[in-house]
């Protein structure tokens, strides 16, 4: 049994020192791992980024993230993810991780995601430019998730975790406005988990929302934003499960 | 024909709405309703400072509209329960 513990929408910045680590001290009591949904800071700038390392730095478990849409504000994603990667955590976006965790190994698929909406409310590439990149973009993030799960599926990893900050389903946005549903997440996301399959997927950015989803493939979704779970972090029980053959790459 | 009021309680909401993710606070995840001619400012902030933050340029852009607020603070505790997914 692995016990993965995950928050998101964290948003820390200078004057937050602390406020998370007395909590995440005490993850070797709880968890193997620990999973950020993005978010981490308020403006995405490497200053905010340092408060954050200095929350989990040296923590007894490995620590696997990706950014979320604050983290990219200033325009530093690249500083943001080098000062965090310089505390030991490990940033995803389009990439997977593969942990030895007391012989099981689990497989971490992450990449931020982006809107875009769910099927039959979503929107298309078509139109002006800004509106083309605005979807094109959503489909870059969900074909970097489903790269990665898919590494995970050749490397035949004994649990497949999907992480993203943007939310695959709409299950979990229950309580936001859903008129900003298409703010909130897309469902090519939730396809490409679908596709290639996954033990559970994990998202943040819907603070009004609610922890509990499921896509239309049967994958278990949670939201972790921090305000939704209201806690430093929620922890998940997950057994691996002898998997029917995997589909050729 | 009709004029821009900018006392119109929709308009003041979506600027406060625009003021709190742009200014130092960030905070895109708090509710701004209108219920009648009342203004609601409610939801889950990260922090005792980051409410009272809200809370001041709330004042300044709803003021002199009746307004109420419900801004909670997440708490940061350890978890005191898990969910097995076998």
């Amino acid at each position: 049994m692995i016990r993965v513990a995950a928050v998101g929408d964290i948003h820390l910045a200078p004057g937050a020192e602390g406020t998370l680590r007395p909590a995440f001290e005490t993850l070797g009591d709880h968890a193997d791992l620990l999973l950020l949904a993005g978010d981490l800071t308020r403006h995405g700038t490497p200053q905010e980024a340092a408060v954050v390392a200095g929350e989990v730095a040296g923590l007894p478990v490995p620590v696997v993230a990706v950014l979320g849409n604050h983290d990219h504000h200033a325009d530093r994603p690249q500083e943001v993810t080098a000062v965090l990667a310089a505390a030991g955590v490990t940033v995803l976006e389009g990439q997977a991780v593969v942990l030895d965790l007391d012989g099981t190994t689990v497989g971490v698929a992450g990449a931020k995601g982006f809107g875009g909406g769910y099927a039959g409310r979503c929107g298309s590439d078509f139109g002006e430019p800004e509106m083309k990149a605005f979807m094109r973009h959503s489909r870059t993030c969900a074909d970097g998730l489903r790269r990665a799960l898919g590494d995970l599926a050749q490397a035949g990893t004994g649990l497949r975790i999907a992480l993203t900050h943007y939310s695959p389903v709409p299950d979990t946005l229950a309580g936001e406005p859903p008129e900003i549903h298409p703010f909130l997440g897309s469902y090519l996301l939730a396809e490409a988990i679908d596709e290639v399959g996954a033990d559970l997927a994990v998202h943040g950015h819907a603070h009004l929302g609610t922890e509990h989803g499921i896509t239309a493939g049967g994958v278990r979704v949670r939201n972790v934003a921090m305000p939704v779970i209201d806690r430093a972090y929620a922890v998940y029980h997950l057994t691996p499960r002898p998997r029917p053959e995997e589909p050729p790459p | 024909m009709s004029t821009h009021d900018p006392t119109q309680p929709e308009y003041r909401a979506q600027h406060l709405r625009d003021r709190l993710a742009h200014e130092d606070v960030a905070e895109l995840g708090v509710r701004v309703e209108l219920r009648g001619p009342t203004v609601l400012v409610w939801g889950p902030v990260s922090s005792p400072d980051c409410r009272e933050r809200i809370l001041r340029i709330a004042g300044q852009v709803l003021d002199p509209l009746e307004w109420r607020h419900d801004l909670t603070v997440v708490s940061a505790r350890p978890p005191d329960r898990e969910e097995d997914l076998r």
